[in-house]
């Protein structure tokens, strides 16, 4: 069955975008990513123009993480304070993303731009996640009664000002740098398309040293937002969301997210990172062999200006 | 559509029939008067030209052409359309139809290999480039066309001969960039390689269907008919077709473009109900 996508301005398969919609849904349930950084490349490859497939996956981040939210709020998981203070650098960075998302679109690199920032992102959390769980993964096998080792090590993050105490994640750092982390996901968010879970959650684990627990919620409560400026900011200045394909989208995340959630929770953390990891890579290196083989056809069409 | 078009096609012609003996009893035993240059028409006004190359006394013969779709809707269930032309000719004579998209300046942009990877470096703009192009005749065109004087007709290579380019750039680069775009364009079905055949039955009736692929821009679409006689053109008849969005796409492209904050509001607004409720109902079950 096929659709017209009015924004996108051709007609699509129904099933083939709530599929998509719904592996996104699962992942982000899974994983409390929004899926984005598996769907827009996919959106993008099915033939949908690049700026559209940005703006409505945008959107559709937005239904994903209200419905894990939901959850995750209910559990207690989400730490408020964080994630505001995430989400006032979001709001900048997203806001900052989408000015040079009209720019690239310009002089004709955003394809590219959104295809390299993916590879070089996604092949390095990727690697690190792998690592990280297969150390942990090796280490809890040999040795199970092993002590956990320090909550966290202290280092240069400790020591810059502004400290505030994050009470549900266990913390006492500096507002700056969840700022500076948020600011970071918001232009990625802008660019790409995604809601950003995939480098925010490793961020607030690894770099922050939050507890795994409220990561994920926190992360889908920041993400929630700064989806929701990408959102507009993008309907408002390039007029590229797609309020059709975005709810195709949504209508097939709204199936996968529980079931991902419900996963999410049979399986233990170091099992679940390892999983992401392996997926993240295999995303990275195809979009990676996509960039070195040598295109069918060289040409494409720019921008199409009708004449007075 | 085109079906019941294909059914009254016979009962319209034979009507048109009726009408033109009554005109001009037989085109051929006496030419109609210098005044009647204009064919009789149905669904519309058809309006017909003399081209240069015809002497201002002698009579035009009737060409008329109708479509079987006065405008191409694209609607929330559009996936491409197919549109009959159908109409009647004084024989003898062959068919040949162009329709062209409304003119536009494309930028067309060339990736190249830059450190191993593949980039846009390249980016070259044309004037005056159609957004759609078909041909289709009755007789290979190269046999219609041998004696050098089809004058406005132009295959595709011909026509876009004529788009100017934008700013410096060595020949040879520019046929290529020219290629180029007739490659994109051929891929998304908006420059269809193959000439469309046109059938003729009774020797004056004709018939064709001219296809509209899915991802075609908007604005108003010329189809031009010619009749030509020893390969020149004896009789043109234009007919222009819009092609627009209609009903829900409209609406919400008009929104999307005109509203932006608003829509984007609107979009958010129903991301959240929609993945509220959705979660809601979903972990009930």
């Amino acid at each position: 069955m096929e659709i017209y996508l009015p924004i996108a301005e051709q007609s699509m398969n129904v099933f083939v975008l709530l599929g998509l919609g719904a592996a996104a849904g699962l992942l982000a349930g899974m994983f409390g990513v929004g899926g984005g950084f598996l769907a827009t490349p996919l959106l993008i490859f099915v033939g949908i123009p690049p700026a559209v497939a940005v703006a409505s996956q945008a959107n559709q981040v937005v239904a994903n993480s209200v419905s894990s939210l939901q959850v995750h709020w209910r559990r207690g998981n989400v730490d408020l304070r964080m994630g505001l203070i995430l989400l006032l650098g979001g709001l900048f960075g997203s806001t900052a993303g989408v000015w040079l998302f009209t720019y690239l679109k310009r002089i004709g690199q955003i394809d590219f731009v959104i295809a390299v920032a993916y590879v070089v992102m996604l092949s390095t959390i990727g690697a690190l996640m792998l690592v990280e769980s297969l150390r942990t993964y090796i280490r809890r096998r040999r040795n199970p009664q092993a002590p956990r080792g320090k909550l966290h090590t202290h280092y240069l993050v400790h020591r810059l000002p502004l400290k505030l105490r994050f009470y549900k994640s266990k913390l006492y750092i500096s507002a700056l740098l969840p700022v500076g982390i948020g600011f970071v996901i918001g232009v990625l968010s802008a660019i790409l398309g995604v809601g950003g879970g995939f480098v925010l959650v490793p961020a607030m684990i690894y770099i922050l040293g939050m507890p795994t627990a409220v990561v994920i919620g926190t992360s889908n409560f920041q993400i929630l937002f700064v989806a929701a400026n990408v959102t507009f900011l993008q309907a408002a200045t390039n007029g590229t969301v797609d309020i059709v394909l975005a709810l195709l989208l949504i209508l097939g995340g709204v199936v996968g997210a529980p079931i991902g959630s419900r996963l999410a929770a049979k399986l233990p953390g170091v099992v679940l990172r390892g999983m992401m990891s392996i997926l993240i890579l295999a995303v990275a290196t195809e979009l990676l062999t996509e960039l070195l083989r040598t295109p069918s056809s060289l040409y494409s069409l720019g921008t199409r200006e009708v004449m007075p | 559509m085109t079906r019941l078009a294909a059914i009254l096609m016979p009962v319209l012609a034979a009507a048109l029939l009726l009408a033109s003996s009554g005109w001009a009893q037989g085109p051929r035993v006496e030419p109609p008067p210098a005044g009647a240059l204009v064919g009789p028409s149905i669904g519309g006004p058809v309006d017909s030209t003399v081209p240069p190359s015809v002497p201002v006394e002698a009579p035009t013969p009737d060409l008329v052409v109708d479509l079987s779709l006065a405008r191409v809707s694209i609607t929330s269930a559009f996936q491409g359309e197919s549109i009959l032309l159908f109409g009647m000719f004084d024989p003898p004579g062959e068919i040949v139809v162009v329709v062209a998209g409304p003119p536009a300046r494309q930028t067309v942009l060339r990736k190249q290999r830059f450190l191993g990877l593949w980039l846009n470096t390249g980016r070259q703009s044309f004037d005056d480039v159609p957004a759609y192009y078909a041909i289709a005749a009755s007789q290979p065109l190269q046999r219609l066309l041998a004696r050098g004087a089809g004058g406005e007709i132009l295959s595709l290579e011909d026509r876009l001969q004529s788009v100017r380019s934008i700013g410096e750039r060595e020949h040879q680069d520019l046929i290529k960039f020219r290629l180029g775009l007739v490659e994109v364009k051929r891929r998304e079905g908006l420059y269809p390689a193959a000439i469309g055949q046109v059938s003729i039955q009774a020797g004056r009736l004709f018939r064709v269907d001219l296809p509209f692929p899915s991802r075609l821009p908007e604005g108003i679409y010329e189809v031009r008919t010619y009749l030509l006689r020893d390969g020149k053109i004896v009789a043109a008849v234009s007919r222009p077709l819009p092609v627009a969005k209609e009903g829900f796409s409209a609406q919400l492209a008009g929104w999307a473009a005109n509203e932006g904050p608003l829509y984007g509001l609107g979009a958010i607004l129903l991301a959240l109900v929609a993945g509220w409720l959705g979660g809601a109902i979903m972990r009930r079950l």
